[in-house]
């Protein structure tokens, strides 16, 4: 096994607490509550969000997001110089995204090195934005949105999908339409979107459950079009249906928040009007 | 040329956008036309901080954590603890394990991949202090001797990097381990196992304050605190001093470039006191607020 | 400040150096410290990546490689240290746009590892030719138990010490290119330390010109 050389190492082999939780204090942890995180909202409520753009002095721009416990923060560099001068096209501009967690991020402590999982997630950012950028306006160069969860309480990738898009339009980056991001949990009948890492925990013993799953959907609210769609698990045809009606219903609650959010910034970007 | 700059220039607007243009061409002599003002381009004295803010404990997932920012320059420090076995070497002992990141988003010129040196050097820095310092002590992490210990993973990740790294890396580390809370664990005799019980939690001792001030020097006369990133990249040399509440240093670190003189280093030393004051308040204050 | 006054010497260990022992790169040497011995060997200048290229002077790069086993952040925050030394005495500027190497090989550490790699850097730049408006060295203090400062200190000492401190110090004024630091030390501790590394400087100095003048005794004749 290949060690690690350019960070310092710890002992070869640590273990999290959490798995030797006590059993009186594991009774404390799962509460029956299943909208544990929020009494106050409904199945199909997503939860109160923050955005924020511009926080990134370095980059051309930035967002940072958070959505209950989740917290993203993201930044776009570019268009710039391709790095890799061989896959340089002539014709459109490419986009690269890179998704992490830091490893603080979860319950258990991360790698620093970039997983499958990650690799996957940046996969599904890169694929979800794609189709909201106008990269044929930007030939010959490349666009570097990098996405850093810090914190991470359910499905991240949906917030992640959001905070980017937020980050391309801080960045100045023309696009077609800004992408918004929902997650939803199936389970059995109960449908419960913007879930938790509980809620999403708490299924997972090992049992199989018949129709159940998550659904992950990007969408351009203006053009009501899907950008990127991810549903894992078993689920039936109904019930895929209603999980991406929900998403879709998501992402217009999400979509004056974001609003809100650009137009605040452009407010302040503004150079003060000329009289 | 800058006299031509302001007789051609009429309007405010204009003037920025030569003052931004003389930046660009020739970034050394625009810093130097400031410092012969005794100012920065950002409007600072030269023997001024720009202003840092603390928040502590934004990560719930994490043990301890601490956001500080510097002007720009934004460090995350948060605390993961793990049980291990503790070292053969030293049975009573538990391990502190920090690393620096820098990750592609926190500036243009870093690219993705492991960390460059810079983020690899800052992190053998951190370590050297924790050690010698022994801000923590780490006979405090042994739960029980030769079987088993605590694991601090202090990850340190770089957000927003404009200059000045370590001092931003020392006093996040410094605030999110004294708001980090460790579960109590017990060993099942039974079953040899570990047990751990959330509900009673309980700090770490923090035996040390150290912070640091980092300086750098432009041609071996001016020196300035607090650099940008653009003042770390033109000046002659950086240095970094780590001081302890008992004004002794911790660490005097200069990584090569121009000589400084013993008056200098003096005066420095003054600088890196009274700052360790301010941050000792800051941190005392945010982790007073925080308890209320 | 007057050393009589400390009664303390700054004593160091038998140094030893050979220049040019390698064929292959422009420069070389090997440094000696006591049992601490340290192989260098400069390439360039020579051409550079492009996008390591800096337009008005030289990129320099250290690689460090210790005894046993792969370079780790130990080696990678050394040769920050080493780098930035070099590039304050190098006249970079005279070689813009090529590379320069140094690699510097561990051949045994026996205390005083990070002054002896200083010194072995310095000969292998001035056997490589290459301008360097001053010549610099590497000295390690420590101070013990009782306060006593050592210089050049061998690995046993230093394991047994409370401070460790490592400077690099320029031949011209004498004054401090570099400083690393490790352990508690007061502000008056680090400034005897700072002049009893001056002081052996000197001795190291005059070391560097005997081992050059003898080389070049037999060609110059």
């Amino acid at each position: 096994m290949p060690v690690d050389r350019r960070r310092i190492r710890g002992p070869d082999e640590s273990q999290s607490p959490y798995h030797f939780i006590s059993k009186e204090s594991q009774k404390c942890l799962a509460s029956g509550d299943r909208r544990s995180d929020d009494s106050q909202r409904g199945p199909l409520d997503i939860r109160p969000i923050f955005a924020r753009c511009g926080l990134n002095s370095q980059a051309k721009g930035s967002a940072y997001i958070e959505a209950g416990n989740t917290k993203i923060i993201c930044s776009v560099y570019g268009p710039r110089e391709t790095e890799r001068k061989d896959e340089t096209d002539m014709k459109s501009g490419r986009l690269v995204a890179d998704m992490r967690f830091a490893p603080f991020a979860c319950h258990k402590r991360g790698a620093w090195v970039q997983g499958n999982e990650e690799k996957d997630l940046s996969l599904g950012l890169l694929e979800s934005l794609r189709p909201g950028v106008c990269l044929h306006k930007y030939p010959r160069s490349q666009i570097d949105v990098c996405v850093m969860v810090l914190e991470s309480d359910g499905p991240a990738l949906s917030h992640a999908v959001t905070c980017a898009s937020l980050a391309l339009a801080d960045a100045g980056i023309e696009m077609y339409d800004m992408v918004l991001g929902c997650t939803v949990r199936h389970t059995g009948t109960t449908q419960l979107l913007d879930p938790t890492f509980s809620e999403v925990q708490d299924d997972q013993d090992g049992v199989f459950v018949e129709n159940q799953g998550s659904v992950t959907l990007s969408l351009m609210p203006n053009m009501n079009q899907v950008s990127g769609l991810q549903s894992d698990g078993v689920m039936e045809q109904e019930s895929l249906k209603a999980a991406v009606q929900a998403c879709i219903e998501g992402c217009y609650k999400l979509y004056p928040v974001i609003q809100h959010t650009l137009l605040k910034t452009v407010r302040k970007n503004a150079p003060p009007s000329e009289n | 040329m800058v006299k031509r700059y302001a007789a051609t220039c009429t309007h405010v607007g204009n003037q920025n956008i030569m003052a931004e243009g003389f930046k660009t061409a020739d970034p050394l002599e625009y810093h130097k036309s400031f410092l012969k003002e005794n100012c920065r381009p950002d409007g600072r004295e030269l023997d001024e901080f720009r202003t840092t803010t603390l928040n502590i404990g934004p990560i719930s997932t994490a043990e301890g954590s601490a956001l500080v920012k510097i002007g720009n320059t934004t460090v995350m420090c948060g605390i993961k603890a793990e049980l291990a076995v503790p070292p053969s070497d030293t049975p009573d002992k538990g391990y502190i394990v920090p690393n620096v990141d820098m990750p592609p988003l926190c500036a243009s010129k870093v690219r993705s991949g492991p960390p460059e040196e810079q983020a690899q050097a800052a992190s053998q820095f951190i370590a050297d202090i924790i050690e010698t310092s022994e801000i923590i002590r780490k006979e405090d992490l042994c739960i029980e001797k030769e079987k088993l210990c605590w694991v601090l993973y202090c990850d340190i990740m770089c957000l927003d990097y404009d200059g000045n790294l370590l001092d931003t890396c020392i006093v996040a580390l410094l605030a999110a381990l004294k708001n980090t809370q460790l579960p109590k664990v017990t060993i099942n005799k039974e079953t040899d196992l570990p047990e751990v019980d959330l509900l009673k939690k309980c700090s770490i001792s923090v035996n040390r304050h150290p912070v640091g001030s980092s300086f750098a020097v432009f041609d071996n006369t001016i020196t300035i605190v607090d650099p940008t990133a653009d003042e770390e990249s033109l000046a002659t040399a950086v240095m970094t001093l780590v001081i302890d509440e008992e004004g002794r240093l911790c660490s005097l670190h200069k990584p090569g470039g121009t000589a400084l003189s013993g008056e200098k280093l003096q005066d420095c030393m003054g600088r890196a006191v009274t700052r360790h004051r301010e941050i000792s308040k800051l941190v005392d204050k945010i982790l007073e607020s925080i308890k209320k | 400040m007057d050393l009589s006054v400390h009664g303390v010497s700054p004593a160091t260990r038998e140094f030893g150096c050979e220049q040019n022992l390698l064929s292959r790169p422009d420069g070389s040497a090997s440094f000696i410290q006591g049992n601490t011995s340290v192989l260098a060997g400069v390439y360039g200048p020579a051409e550079v990546k492009v996008s390591k290229e800096i337009y008005d002077r030289a990129t320099l790069e250290v690689v460090m490689q210790p005894k046993i086993g792969l370079p780790g952040v130990r080696e990678r925050a050394r040769e920050q240290c080493v780098r930035e030394t070099c590039e304050a005495a190098l006249l970079s500027t005279l070689h813009p746009r090529s590379s320069l190497t140094l690699i510097l090989q561990e051949v045994h550490d026996d205390g005083s590892l990070l002054a002896c790699c200083l010194n072995a850097a310095c000969m292998a730049l001035m056997d490589a030719g290459l301008p360097m408006s001053c010549l610099f060295c590497g000295i390690t203090c420590v101070i013990d138990t009782d306060g006593q400062i050592i210089t050049d200190p061998t690995l046993q000492q230093e394991k047994e010490s409370r401070a460790l401190m490592t400077f690099a110090i320029d031949s011209t004024d004498k004054r401090v290119l570099m400083s690393s630091t490790k352990g508690s030390i007061s502000i008056q501790e680090l400034q005897e330390a700072i002049a009893l590394s001056q002081k052996a400087s000197h001795r190291i100095f005059e070391f560097y010109r005997g081992s050059v003048s003898r080389r070049y005794s037999k060609t110059l004749k």
